[in-house]
């Protein structure tokens, strides 16, 4: 156990160091160095240097990088460029609402995509199962940001049902009922197009642990059908989804960017593309290693899942799943 | 004359797929004595499995179901039953243990768990008496340190072990009859021959009747006092254990049991094989199932099904042999079957 | 004649050689793949959209006779049919169906181009990472971990902010981010072939056996290659849409499906139409380009159930594109 986690710890630390590295050294890879375009325009060479000296962008770039790491492990993000903000204070609320958008999204997929799925289980080929594979087809193919739009030209342009997009109304700012309301379109387009994946996989685990042989032991032994499914069956069905929800989480980190965008939902993905478009490289950097961070500690979370669920699996000699 | 416990007479059960149904039995008739051993045997594909799992009626969720006949079992006829009946016969009265025991116990329960289940849907016990009794159970199917035991995922277990624990479940609620499918083929033999000792011993003291589905006509002879001899979802012997090992009657029954390899036979002795396979369901020959197999076969055979003749009391073959009276030896004296290579 | 024949020949009438008629050559892979291909509604109708797209993208100027990127305000929003205008203007007086055809052009140019690099850096890297093994193999794996542990989409925002919106560098790292499957594909046969026999007899007689394992290579991985391709294809066409409705693809003047959605978007008021277009025609290529893919995998390997197994491949190359 307490091998397991150190082995892991290391293990992330080493990730994260290399993207540390990876991040850094992309940004200083732009033409004409990074952060040339930060300093102000029009000055004379005399105080572009004096400035570039006072951000440290003078020293060699394995200085910088170290300075950078340094001020990182103190919890220190840095600065935004242009107004001087302390980053922390720019990218800390958006995670909070990322998480609300995106907590309620997989919270939704979960709960209709497992019993579903195992609804469908047991009844291949019905109705219920094409309309699952249907949405699956059309789910992965269809442009998340394209069934938002559409979705809001119908229930909030022509019909005036539901906000077009923000988190609350201008007045409204805190209630409850209100973030409802903006919740809705945005969580269906997330729903939507993750539901059918999970329905699909719920279903082919449950089919496949359904034609085990410990299953009709299960039967022989006179147990409901029903118990048969949700007690013998499910607990096994779940170790594969598990994973793959484990393996999602980038996703309920990162925010959907883009459908971010589309509902200027004010999180964490549509912070990255706006300091993407402001070029504020020090934020994109932060939120890339927050996000890794997430999805790291995720991880370790789902190993921990993993081994509760499946008696065979100790932790840190699981076989057949890679970390 | 014992009492009846199990009484299957005409049995046809299949499996309905998109080319229609598709049977894997057909007019299968069985009967089991109280605390008698009984042993269906035949190749794999010969309809065994199904036979059990039609008596269980679990032949209902692998897609199959009963189409003719009937299963009666203490008087009372399953096939009329529902699936809410059911529960309350299965595990109860009728258990069932199958070939493979590592897959046949649930990985995410432990052993204690698996058995004290069937007793408090059966016995309705608490759930601290259920695991008591679970210890119990373990102790009577000889594994040591039960307490441990229980406590233990099936993957902790060997494969003996685990046919132990299948056993265990299987016998909580001191069931009627019980019915093996295989239970031995997925063990070391030594692993094997303590399993039949366990169940004879068991059978023994709880006083139950085992209905044995084998391939393997050692262990029929170790174990039967009855034998039903299948071949392409039919029966085509059936006897007393003598009756069938000292006079088989049916050139298929005689076939297996001369594919035995015997330790009192000199090496090099060529093993006799019956030739060909067992036919597909869906391409049964017309007339006698056996007959493009069978070194003994003629016009009629190829023509007509047999019924089952009587060959001595208590012993029949479906086999045109029998049909005359006195015939019963009469391909005996021909030619030695052939051997095919 | 050999002595075996003789004996044979003594016991069986000799064939009469000119009666028999030569065995037709068993088709190869290739052929039957087709053959089953063909049998398949999906792939076939997906086939047929395709070549569709491909040949209103490649003959664009022949289907219309408008300039997709010439502003005419005096003609600005024009309904659907009016003056040759097929499906309207928009805005700014740009003829949208000009505009949907030039668009199927860039992004079947991405789709294609990003599928192949992504193929050839893929199997560069999986076969340093499989032949090598050891130290090299490791790097190359823990690299693929740290892609794993940023959002793709964060990634490609960031390399574009950082080196600019240009067309070579959205095909640069939209390859950059597609490349571990196939990389992952790749070092999988090459581990397999490197324990062979074969291998270890041509390394007896002494010929390189880089060469040998990559001639092998190229037979036993070819198909999973090209199935992981075919959904790059609709994969790198997604995110070309997104990156382009997020401001950070391809730019005007030049014109894709992404970009006229950002411009629909703000014009949903007037004319909702306007932004269903695009959509629809993403929706079908990338549908197209998915079934294809599934068509040749089920040709290959028909064993496998068929819908789970897309369902994980969709599934991969959807998470890659929305995240």
């Amino acid at each position: 156990m307490t091998e397991f986690f150190i082995r892991r710890t290391l293990q992330s630390v080493l990730v994260l160091f290399l993207i540390t590295l990876v991040t850094f050294g992309l940004i200083h890879a732009a033409p004409g160095g990074p952060f040339q375009m930060m300093l102000a325009p029009g000055l004379s060479p005399e105080a572009m240097k004096v400035q570039a000296h006072n951000m440290g962008l003078d020293q060699p770039l394995p200085m910088q990088y170290l300075h950078w790491l340094g001020n990182l492990l103190q919890g220190d993000l840095g600065y935004t460029f242009k107004n001087h903000v302390p980053i922390g204070q720019v990218i800390w609320p958006t995670v909070k609402n990322t998480f609300i958008l995106m907590g309620v999204a997989w919270l939704l997929t979960l709960i209709i995509a497992i019993p579903w799925g195992i609804y469908n289980s047991t009844k291949e080929y019905s109705l219920s199962d094409q309309t699952a594979s249907f949405i699956s087809y059309i789910g992965f193919a269809m442009p998340t940001f394209w069934f938002g739009i559409i979705l809001q030209q119908i229930f909030s342009i022509k019909l005036d049902w539901l906000p077009l997009a923000d988190m609350y109304a201008m007045d409204k700012e805190g209630q409850l009922g209100d973030l409802m309301m903006h919740l809705i379109l945005p969580v269906t387009v997330l729903t939507l197009s993750f539901l059918a994946a999970y329905v699909k996989y719920s279903r082919s685990s449950m089919m496949e642990v359904l034609d085990k042989d410990y299953i009709r032991t299960a039967r022989a032994k006179g147990v409901r059908e029903g118990k048969v499914i949700y007690k013998h069956a499910l607990r096994n069905a779940l170790i594969p989804v598990i994973t793959i929800v484990a393996l999602d989480l980038p996703l309920l980190v990162a925010g959907a960017a883009l459908t971010e965008s589309v509902f200027n939902w004010p999180g964490m993905g549509r912070l990255f593309v706006q300091m993407a478009v402001a070029r504020e490289y020090s934020v994109l950097m932060a939120i890339t290693l927050l996000t890794a961070v997430i999805v790291i500690i995720g991880n370790l979370i789902a190993d921990l899942l993993y081994a509760v669920v499946d008696p065979r699996v100790q932790l840190g000699k699981r076989g057949g799943r890679s970390a | 004359m014992a009492e009846k416990l199990l009484e299957i007479e005409n049995l046809t059960a299949g499996f309905l797929t998109v080319g229609g149904t598709v049977k894997a039995t057909e007019h299968v008739s069985l009967s089991l004595d109280k605390g008698q051993t009984v042993c269906l045997v035949g190749e794999s594909g010969s309809g065994k499995s199904v036979t059990s799992l039609a008596i269980m009626r679990l032949i209902d969720y692998s897609g199959g179901a009963i189409l003719e006949g009937s299963i009666r079992f203490q008087g009372e006829d399953l096939t009329k039953r529902s699936q809410d009946e059911m529960i309350r016969i299965r595990g109860n009265k009728i258990a069932m243990i199958f070939q493979d025991p590592m897959s046949s116990l649930n990985p995410v329960y432990t052993v204690g768990d698996q058995i004290a289940e069937s007793i408090m849907l059966h016995r309705k016990k608490g759930k601290k008496e259920a695991h008591k009794m679970a210890v119990d159970m373990l102790r009577l199917v000889g594994i040591p340190a039960p307490e441990i035991r229980a406590k233990q995922y099936p993957h902790e277990l060997s494969g003996g072990m685990c046919q132990r624990v299948v056993i265990a479940i299987a016998l909580a609620c001191d069931p009627d009859l019980l019915i093996a499918d295989e239970p031995t083929t997925a063990l070391d033999v030594t692993v094997q021959a303590q399993i039949l000792d366990l169940l004879r011993s068991l059978q023994k003291e709880l006083g139950m009747s085992i209905l044995l589905i084998t391939h393997d006509m050692g262990v029929a002879a170790e174990m039967a006092d009855r034998i039903a001899v299948m071949y392409a979802g039919i029966i085509v012997e059936e006897g007393s254990a003598n009756d069938i090992f000292a006079r088989p009657s049916h050139p298929y029954t005689e076939g297996l049991l001369k594919s035995v390899p015997g330790l009192d036979g000199s090496r090099g002795d060529e093993l006799y094989t019956i030739r060909g396979n067992i036919p597909g369901l869906s391409q049964l020959p017309v007339g006698c199932r056996f007959h493009p197999r069978c070194p003994h076969a003629k016009d009629i055979c190829r023509e007509k099904s047999p019924p089952a003749f009587r060959v001595t009391e208590g012993h029949h073959a479906s086999c045109w042999m029998y049909m005359e009276e006195g015939g019963a030896a009469a391909w005996k004296n021909e030619s030695k079957p052939e051997v095919s290579r | 004649m050999s002595e075996a024949n003789m004996q044979t020949s003594a016991v069986i009438p000799p064939v009469d050689v000119q009666a028999v008629k030569p065995l037709k050559r068993p088709p190869g892979p290739w052929r039957t793949a087709w053959t089953k291909f063909r049998r398949n509604p999906y792939a076939m109708s997906g086939l047929v959209v395709l070549l569709i797209f491909v040949i209103c993208g490649a003959f664009a100027p022949w289907f219309t006779k408008y300039d997709p990127a010439k502003i005419d305000l005096m003609f600005a929003n024009l309904k659907a049919g009016t003056d040759g205008h097929l499906l309207g203007t928009d805005e700014m007086g740009r003829d949208i169906f000009a505009r949907l055809l030039y668009s199927a052009r860039i992004s079947l140019a991405v789709g294609f181009s990003v599928a192949a690099g992504s193929v050839i850096i893929g199997t560069l890297i999986g076969s340093i990472s499989g032949y090598f093994g050891g130290f090299i193999d490791t790097c190359f794996m823990r690299l693929v971990d740290v892609m794993n542990s940023i959002p793709l989409l964060f990634l490609n925002i960031l390399v574009l902010a950082i080196f600019g919106t240009e067309f070579r560098y959205m095909i640069m790292v939209l390859i950059l981010t597609s490349w571990m499957s196939v990389a992952r594909l790749v070092r999988g046969t090459f581990l397999q072939l490197r324990e062979m026999q074969y291998v270890e007899a041509a390394r007896a007689i002494g010929v390189s056996n880089f060469g040998i394992i990559f001639r092998h290579l190229l037979r036993n991985a070819s198909f999973p290659i090209i199935v992981n391709a075919t959904l790059m294809v609709g994969a790198a066409i997604l995110s070309e849409s997104a990156l382009s409705y997020l401001g950070l693809g391809i730019q005007a003047p030049q014109t894709s499906w992404g970009l006229m959605l950002t411009n629909a978007r703000e014009f949903m008021l007037v004319d909702p139409l306007q932004s269903v277009y695009p959509g629809v025609c993403i929706l079908l290529v990338v549908l197209a380009v998915n079934f294809i893919g599934d068509g040749i995998q089920d040709s290959l390997n028909p064993r496998q159930k068929m819908s789970e197994r897309r369902i994980d491949r969709w599934r991969k190359s959807f998470l890659k594109s929305k995240i």
